[in-house]
């Protein structure tokens, strides 16, 4: 009778562990996937860069007068380029090449010949699919942080996380200064 | 708050659903619907192992009677033979004529007459996922005429970020895009898993829908893509291929067709892979599947009586006499179980993945309007791809028939001419007088590998490509020989040549302003009474519940005697549907008493007959 009380406890205990196992081994998942997501938000935010210098070479044989305009725009790119992994720093810098490239845009407008050329077309396809890709990435990097946060709150993976030091991740908000909208230099 | 309510009905902040909530009803109703397949496969099993196992034991029987000829076999052997035989008549009995039998004899009994067919279904079924693993599904839309997007066409460069961006708001890896220059507006997923999958788009749907549209459907195929449609379309095609190879398996002794593709499939078995595997599975697929149809000219030309057979072919005619009566068996067991209950089922489950598709869609771009607006926009316009008719549930939208375009069966004349046009062709070899269908399904399997030469480079190829285009004008006349396109500018474009390009593009607009489409169904989903893609009605209902915009026009509203003529009209039906089902269980059963009643007055001649032959 005690032989069989302790096959059955040993059982038990195996199926636990494999339980607590597979749990934490979701935690750890979501984990990861939430960071990959945020450093895919900066290769996304590089390939910005890679394309201003094409931009401003498309434009300059345009608008050679608007010299203003493409300076600010090369200024901007070196700026966030320099920046580096210093965020506020890093995202304000982001904010005013974002700033300078559209205001790039608004000038190119009174451009006629410039906008109707097939390269323009192409290239301000190409910044689009930048901007997109780069708030696509932060929009995946927010549901990574909800499932994430979803996961450690609920039972009984909070149980875990507590004992594993799971903590909750913030999700990616657009802080006071993005919120502000950028003058445009005429 | 509007002032007029009566005016426009909108859906209220209770109705709303959030794409998670959705997607999580829509994942819930994949496992029903799957218990619910599962339960319905193993129902169908039943008749079908009473009428395979009896094939089973009689082809046992005859080998043993054949071998015992040359070199007799122990007389244990007979004896266990005999039991068996006397089991199975108790248990007959049992079931017809209430006679008591012992519960483990039952049991017993029951196994001997139901595993053997099970094991065979079971064994093809396996082989059939392991034989097109390697494949997965869809390929021979990607074999013909499909081409990477040219990063100098605007449309084209704003697929291609599309599919970049979805791909990143997904977190899955980007899949291959495949543009096809078709008259038809579709889109498709291909491949077996989301590291090779691949997505098929037709060059008229760039020209259709604008960029927030373009990225919903984008996201729904991607979507789906990482929900692992795949392979649950690869499942349920499976399904359908098992019917089909033991539909063909069956047919094999009479006819060269099913012979020749008998012969495809296990040509394929032992290829080592290459660029033709995918659309030759998909050639594969689709010839076996289309033997699930109740005619079957094999079959009839070989009991044709009136034609000059000669004594042979009469004997081989009484031999396999039975085996007419089991494949009519196994064809009726299986149209009637796929159709009405199989089918279905699996119907009802791709249609839950479609809707988990559309709320990830939802997700993806957070824009419910893009993807409802696109949906609408695809079926305004005609939607058949070519290559694409077999493989029909896995687009976006169900694929309508197109019916100037060249159809997925054609006709026997159209068949000898292209046949006759590619013999032709070729620059030298004597054109036959007569041509049969095997010689067509050769002609299509050669066209297919000389237009592959041709796209990488071949003059040859091209030049027989060139003169096969020129006779097939000249052969059949009018609008067919137009949507043809010009191989010189198929390859040129293939080769990323944007003047080719374009003149395709008008070629294909030109002609699809004459195009009239058939809503018929296509692809197995003919096989089934349930259509495999949702109504587009109720595909909007459920994004409008996450939020789209949807216009309905004016909204009838159901007079109270409309809805009482309805609900009569379907209380007087609902008993003939049953009956009618019913009756057909009957027929069902009765082809398979049939069949076990001639199987076993066949047995015992020429069990006799060996008998006679005995040496002692």
């Amino acid at each position: 009778m005690d032989f069989s009380f302790a096959i059955f406890a040993l059982a038990l205990a195996i199926l636990l562990v494999i339980a607590v196992g597979l749990l934490y081994n979701g935690l750890v998942a979501r984990r990861n996937r939430v960071q990959s997501a945020w450093a895919d938000i900066d290769v996304q935010l590089k390939l910005r860069h890679d394309l201003v210098p094409n931009l401003v070479e498309s434009a300059r044989g345009y608008m050679a007068h608007e010299r203003q305009t493409l300076e600010a725009v090369t200024q901007a790119r070196s700026q966030a380029i320099s920046a580096g992994a210093n965020v506020p720093a890093r995202s304000s810098a982001e904010m005013q090449l974002a700033a300078a490239i559209g205001n790039l845009f608004a000038v190119a407008e009174r451009y006629p010949a410039l906008r109707a050329t097939e390269n323009m077309q192409l290239l301000q396809e190409q910044l689009t699919t930048t901007e997109n890709r780069i708030a696509f990435a932060r929009q995946h990097y927010n549901d990574m942080v909800l499932d994430l946060n979803t996961a450690v709150a609920s039972f009984p993976r909070n149980l875990l996380a507590g004992l594993f030091g799971f903590a909750p991740a913030a999700m990616f908000t657009a802080e006071e200064s993005d919120r502000a909208v950028p003058q445009a230099k005429v | 708050m509007s002032s007029e309510p009566a005016l426009s009905s909108s859906v209220g902040p209770r109705d709303r659903e959030s794409f998670f909530a959705a997607q999580q009803k829509n994942r819930h109703a994949t496992w029903r619907m799957t218990a619910l397949c599962v339960l319905t496969a193993l129902a169908m099993g039943i008749p079908l192992t009473l009428v395979l196992t009896p094939l089973f034991y009689a082809g046992t029987l005859l080998t043993a009677d054949v071998v015992s000829y040359f070199n007799p076999l122990p007389p244990e052997f007979w004896a266990t033979m005999k039991e068996l035989a006397t089991l199975a008549v108790r248990v007959g009995d049992y079931f017809f004529n209430n006679k008591p039998l012992d519960p483990q004899l039952l049991a017993v009994g029951l196994a001997v007459l139901l595993v053997p067919g099970m094991l065979i279904a079971l064994a093809l079924w396996m082989a059939m996922l392991a034989l097109f693993r390697r494949a997965g599904v869809g390929g021979a839309m990607a074999s013909l005429n499909a081409r990477e997007p040219s990063p100098h066409d605007l449309h084209e460069l704003q697929l291609a970020n599309v599919v970049q961006e979805m791909a990143i708001a997904s977190g899955l890896p980007a899949p291959r895009v495949m543009l096809v220059d078709s008259a038809g507006a579709n889109a498709a997923a291909i491949g077996t898993s989301p590291a090779d999958a691949r997505i098929v788009i037709s060059r008229r749907l760039l020209d259709d829908l604008d960029r927030d549209q373009m990225q919903a459907l984008l996201a729904h195929l991607i979507g789906s893509v990482g929900n692992g449609d795949l392979g649950i379309a690869f499942a349920v095609t499976s399904v359908f291929e098992t019917c089909g190879l033991l539909g063909t398996i069956i047919n094999a002794p009479f006819g060269p067709h099913a012979r020749s593709t008998l012969w495809r499939v296990v040509r394929y078995a032992f290829s080592r892979g290459g660029s033709g595997t995918t659309a030759e599975a998909d050639g594969i697929a689709a010839l076996l599947t289309g033997d699930l149809d109740l005619q079957s000219d094999d079959i009839d030309r070989f009991f044709d009586t009136g034609s000059h057979r000669g004594p042979v072919h009469k004997f081989l005619a009484f031999v396999f006499f039975p085996i007419f009566f089991t494949n009519a068996a196994i064809k009726f067991t299986l149209w009637f179980f796929l159709t009405a209950f199989l089918g279905p089922c699996m119907a009802l489950l791709w249609r839950s993945r479609r809707y988990l598709a559309d709320a990830s869609a939802v997700q993806f771009t957070r824009n419910p309007n893009a993807l409802a607006g696109a949906l609408r926009n695809l079926t305004e316009d005609s939607t058949a791809i070519p290559g694409g008719v077999w493989a029909s549930h896995l687009f976006v939208v169900s694929p309508s028939q197109d019916t100037s375009a060249p159809q997925d069966k054609p006709t026997a004349e159209q068949m000898r001419l292209v046949a006759r046009a590619w013999a032709e062709s070729a620059p030298a070899q004597p054109a036959r007088s007569s041509l049969t269908t095997g010689d067509y399904m050769r002609c299509c399997a050669e066209l297919i590998a000389t237009q592959r030469a041709a796209v990488s480079g071949d003059p040859t190829a091209l030049a027989r490509m060139t003169a096969f285009h020129r006779t097939i004008s000249t052969l059949v006349p009018g609008p067919i020989a137009q949507s043809l396109p010009d191989p010189a500018d198929l390859t040129a474009a293939l080769r990323g040549d944007p003047a080719a390009i374009a003149r395709l593009r008008s070629q294909q607009q030109n002609l699809g302003r004459h195009h009239q489409t058939v809503q018929k169904r296509t692809g197995f989903q003919a096989e089934s009474m349930v259509a495999f893609h949702p109504p587009l009605k109720r595909r909007l209902q459920r994004l409008e519940r996450m939020g789209a915009h949807v216009d309905w026009g004016a909204k009838q509203k159901w007079s109270s005697t409309k809805i009482i003529g309805t609900t009569i009209g379907f209380l007087i039906l609902a008993p003939f549907i049953l009956a009618a089902g019913a009756l057909m269980l009957v027929v069902v059963a009765v082809m398979i008493m049939l069949n076990l009643l001639f199987l076993a007055l066949w047995l015992f001649a020429i069990h006799s007959l060996f008998g006679l032959l005995a040496p002692h």
